[in-house]
């Protein structure tokens, strides 16, 4: 079979596979919230070499600079627009993108800052861009995240 | 901390008695940091971490409605329930529209026995309920603090609720049955720190009026006490913070809860919303690290109790 024969036949198979916009869409949303997972584990990772006072300080650095690389990758994860089915994202992602590119921008800061802190090792100053970091994820959730009361999980 | 209330419907004076000693009497273990770092502390600032551990005392505060700019505690927060939406009241030192007239008196009747100085009952939507068993110390320096905060002048709101549920006077049939002040009473078998969280949770902290299902007189379930209610205020749901691992935090360390109530993070590494967020940025995370310790400890020692919290289908 010849290789341009080749990617057709994949190409329609494919397309029959999932021939349905609706599934598109769930396969968007899934890549979305791996994304955020991501985050999520950087933050109770940092987390946990915190509270539990672990002798990481240096990894801290590169968990940070993992959320600033995150932060790039959002805009990507939510270019497509899809807000029906299994998903937490509120319209307004779409209907305000330069409050929401601010909102990137916040998150991609304070990552920077957490990262300078944990290169300068003092516990304190950590905490303090740590706490900030938190507030960057939440003031973004806050405005375009469903609450929890609203989410598909019902939970 | 599960107690189970008196045999029958107690008469409204023994109830009041009741409070009366918990007004006077009773020594909860304090919060040992403070008075240990050196100086001791004058009663503005112990009213201070009074009203940190009370969660900021954030729902006198409009923030959802008027954000930044909200004068702080100066009320009029709207808190939606399943008997209509109530709004906090003006707790500055304002004389003619806040606290600034009141007494001692007037101070520790409002917190105990849920009683305004004209002798008005108080929506339970304020939680004296759980401040009755607060020190008569803790109450008179939390005043003493409120007292040196700037006053504002602005004018309670009467709720918007249907009758019986608008009338003052119905709080008293909602009284007889659900109202159960008394002292808090350590126990001497559990640690100096176990006793602080089981003050703090029941007492300044309320952790329960939010935490724990309602049943259908608005009192509070004693059988499921913070297993989680979805009739949180602000309609928002109230997770089940028991230790029951399926559908409580039985899955969090002592240290995950400790940390949760300093930052809002929680153990999978995601942030808090809604009226937590604020108890906890204002409040919690302003306590000294020994009390989010006693009140982890505390949480973590109670019997599970399985109850899961969802919200009602169809909300979406």
């Amino acid at each position: 079979m010849a290789p341009t024969k080749f990617a057709l036949t994949v190409a329609l198979a494919i397309g029959f596979a999932f021939p349905a916009r609706a599934a598109e869409d769930k396969v968007y949303v899934k890549y979305r919230q791996k994304v955020m997972t991501g985050v999520g584990a950087d933050m109770g990772a940092i987390s946990d070499i915190l509270k539990y006072g672990l002798p990481y300080t240096a990894a801290i650095a590169l968990h940070a600079n993992r959320l600033g690389d995150a932060a790039a990758l959002i805009p990507t994860a939510f270019e497509q627009k899809v807000t029906a089915g299994e998903t937490d994202a509120k319209p307004e992602i779409w209907q305000k993108p330069d409050e929401f590119k601010d909102k990137i921008e916040t998150l991609k800061k304070a990552a920077a800052t957490l990262e300078e802190a944990a290169d300068g090792a003092d516990r304190d100053d950590i905490q303090v861009a740590y706490k900030k970091l938190g507030k960057a994820c939440g003031g973004c959730h806050k405005a375009f995240r469903k609450p929890k009361e609203e989410s598909y999980k019902k939970r | 901390m599960i107690r189970t209330a008196g045999a029958g419907i107690r008469s409204v004076g023994a109830g009041l008695a009741v409070v009366t000693i918990a007004g006077l009497g009773g020594d909860a273990p304090s919060g040992g940091e403070r008075e240990a770092a050196g100086h001791a502390p004058s009663a503005i600032e112990r009213g201070e971490a009074v009203l940190r551990a009370a969660g900021g005392c954030s729902c006198h505060t409009n923030l959802p409605e008027e954000g930044a700019a909200a004068p702080a505690l100066a009320g009029g927060r709207g808190l939606a329930t399943p008997f209509g939406t109530f709004y906090s009241t003006n707790i500055t030192p304002d004389r003619e529209t806040g606290i600034g007239a009141w007494s001692d008196v007037d101070f520790l009747r409002a917190m105990t026995e849920g009683l305004a100085p004209d002798g008005s009952n108080y929506f339970p939507i304020f939680p004296y309920p759980a401040f009755a068993s607060m020190t008569r110390r803790d109450l008179l320096d939390l005043k003493t603090y409120l007292f040196s905060l700037p006053a504002v002048a602005r004018r309670n709101r009467p709720p918007d609720a249907w009758p019986p549920f608008r009338w003052r006077v119905s709080v008293t049939g909602w009284k007889l049955l659900n109202f159960r002040p008394r002292p808090f009473e350590a126990d001497p078998k559990r640690s100096a720190s176990w006793n602080r969280g089981a003050y703090l949770v029941n007492g300044p902290s309320h952790c329960g009026e939010c935490h724990t299902p309602r049943t259908l007189t608005g009192g509070l379930d004693r059988a499921r006490w913070l297993a989680g209610s979805v009739e949180g205020p602000e309609g928002e749901l109230a997770p089940n913070i028991t230790p029951d691992r399926r559908t409580g935090i039985g899955d969090w360390s002592a240290v995950d809860v400790a940390w949760y109530l300093e930052t809002g993070i929680k153990p999978d590494g995601d942030d808090t919303q809604g009226l937590m967020a604020e108890v906890i940025e204002h409040g919690f995370g302003k306590l000294p690290a020994t009390d989010r310790r006693a009140i982890a400890e505390y949480l973590l020692s109670l019997p599970a109790v399985e109850h899961e919290v969802k919200a009602p289908s169809g909300r979406e």
